[in-house]
């Protein structure tokens, strides 16, 4: 849920947006990070961890942890925690390994 | 690219030294890695105090604006949503955009990267919905979003109180205050009061067993003395208290010294807070925990002392400019961290080991 009036901030949302989590809509303000904008509909699972599989959300919302990474506008591991969002932007959760981009042919 | 100072982060540290050196005519360059400037202070809505004398006591984002308004009338280059990533062998900072790297070269660096929170690990820690009470404070404060409904706090320290306290305000239910020692550690009792008048209870000499949901967080079980309990929550903000972020400050070379009042391992310096590498000064959490207003006046101080080798200030006033500050970081300090700077100082002039760290 978004913060409409805060107790001493007051309004603060002002500019909302589009963005795409698994090409669904959702509402989200500009200034805000992917990471929340998510948790403010409700998405907390970001991506799975490569070896467990277990479920990762935001933990330091700094760019630290590493935790919330997340495709973002086609590029793997964005922290989605230190990217705000913009209007369209098309969001994918981490599920496996991401692609590594190589500029030796391997063949 | 080149530059007089390069400032390593944009905190209140780090605009604060930036102050000192752009106002004495120098050449500076800031680089963060988020998109404003201010730091931590810009989702931090309590007071501030104390702070130095030059400031009267606000709220932190109002300190953040304030800092990055003092700073547009002098030349100040950002480089926002930016990283030093590493160094070149002619000393120069690697920084990226996130897309290019490219060099910046500059007479003195000022390292004031902050510090980072430490998490406190138990079983299945890391489902979402359990974060840093940092970055719940961000979520209400910066980006205006509900972490939960129904949260529980594990530790007692004056940032826990505090947010506990942020996160009622804007309608989060915290239905726990969770201390592992035997009473509660903020130094501020007011605010501990005025939790347990609400009605949150303490449970002391407890912990988190175990936190159980699908996909996040739904449900913790918690170790009393006596008893275990369990509580629905989708929320568990925790404060593992902060250490400081070294990264740039190994990759710089620097001697490091053992100082637990300041958070353990940090880099040595002198009361110029300049390193054993002559042109790295350091400045904030990453010369030491503390708080905000020691953090300004240690930013004060590199940037005095960098000013100073670089000509932009005469030794005898950046002497007692730098007294003057020295004096006032004494009172303004925690007693036992103030002692503990102290004597990290004289590690520096009396080295035991010249490398601490074995590579």
């Amino acid at each position: 849920m978004h913060i409409e009036k805060h107790p001493v901030l007051g309004r603060q949302l002002h500019k909302p947006v589009t963005i795409y989590f698994n090409d669904q809509p959702y509402q989200a303000y500009t200034q805000q990070s992917v990471a929340a904008a998510l948790m403010a509909n409700g998405i907390k699972k970001l991506g799975v961890t490569r070896k467990l599989v277990q479920s990762r959300g935001l933990f330091c919302s700094r760019g630290r942890c590493c935790s919330c990474y997340m495709t973002i506008e086609g590029e793997d591991h964005v922290r989605s925690c230190m990217t705000e969002v913009e209007d369209g932007m098309r969001i994918y959760p981490n599920m496996d390994d991401p692609e590594v981009r190589r500029d030796i042919d391997e063949d | 690219m080149k530059t007089d100072v390069l400032i390593i982060g944009g905190g209140p540290a780090g605009l604060s030294t930036a102050i000192e050196t752009a106002s004495r005519g120098l050449d500076v360059t800031i680089v963060d890695e988020a998109s404003k400037l201010g730091g931590q202070l810009n989702q931090q809505t309590q007071a501030l105090r104390p702070l130095p004398s030059l400031y009267e006591s606000m709220r932190g984002f109002e300190l953040a604006n304030k800092l990055i308004e003092q700073i547009k009338d002098y030349n100040v280059r950002q480089l926002l949503n930016h990283r030093v990533v590493g160094f070149y062998a002619d000393g120069s900072a690697g920084i990226t955009d996130e897309e290019n790297v490219f060099p910046v070269n500059a007479k003195k660096i000022i390292v004031a990267s902050g510090a980072a929170e430490k998490a406190v690990a138990f079983p299945k820690w890391t489902l979402p919905g359990i974060m840093t009470i940092g970055a719940a404070q961000t979520l209400i404060n910066r980006d205006f979003v509900m972490p939960g409904r129904e949260a529980v706090i594990v530790g007692s320290s004056d940032f826990a109180m505090e947010t506990a306290i942020q996160l009622m305000d804007v309608g989060i239910r915290v239905k726990a205050i969770i201390e592992k020692q035997s009473g509660a550690l903020a130094k501020e009792q007011e605010k501990v009061r005025e939790l347990s008048r609400s009605g949150i209870p303490f449970y002391f000499n407890s912990f988190i067993k175990e936190a159980r949901g699908n996909g996040q967080v739904e449900q913790i079980d918690v170790a009393l003395p006596d008893d275990v309990i369990t509580l629905n929550v989708d929320l568990v903000c925790m404060d593992g208290g902060r250490a400081p972020i070294l990264d740039v400050l190994y990759q710089l070379g620097c001697s490091f010294g053992f100082q637990e009042e300041l958070g353990g391992w940090i880099p040595q310096y002198n009361n110029r807070f300049q390193t054993d590498r002559e042109d790295v000064f350091i400045a904030g959490n990453a010369a030491g925990i503390s708080t905000h207003g020691p953090l300004l006046l240690t930013g004060m101080i590199a940037g005095i002392s960098a000013s100073e080798e670089l000509q932009a200030i005469s030794a005898l006033e950046a002497h007692e400019i730098r007294e003057a500050l020295w004096k006032e970081l004494e009172l303004l300090e925690d007693k036992e961290m103030h002692s503990g700077r102290v004597k990290h100082l004289e590690k520096f002039a009396n080295p035991v080991l010249k490398d601490q760290f074995i590579y």
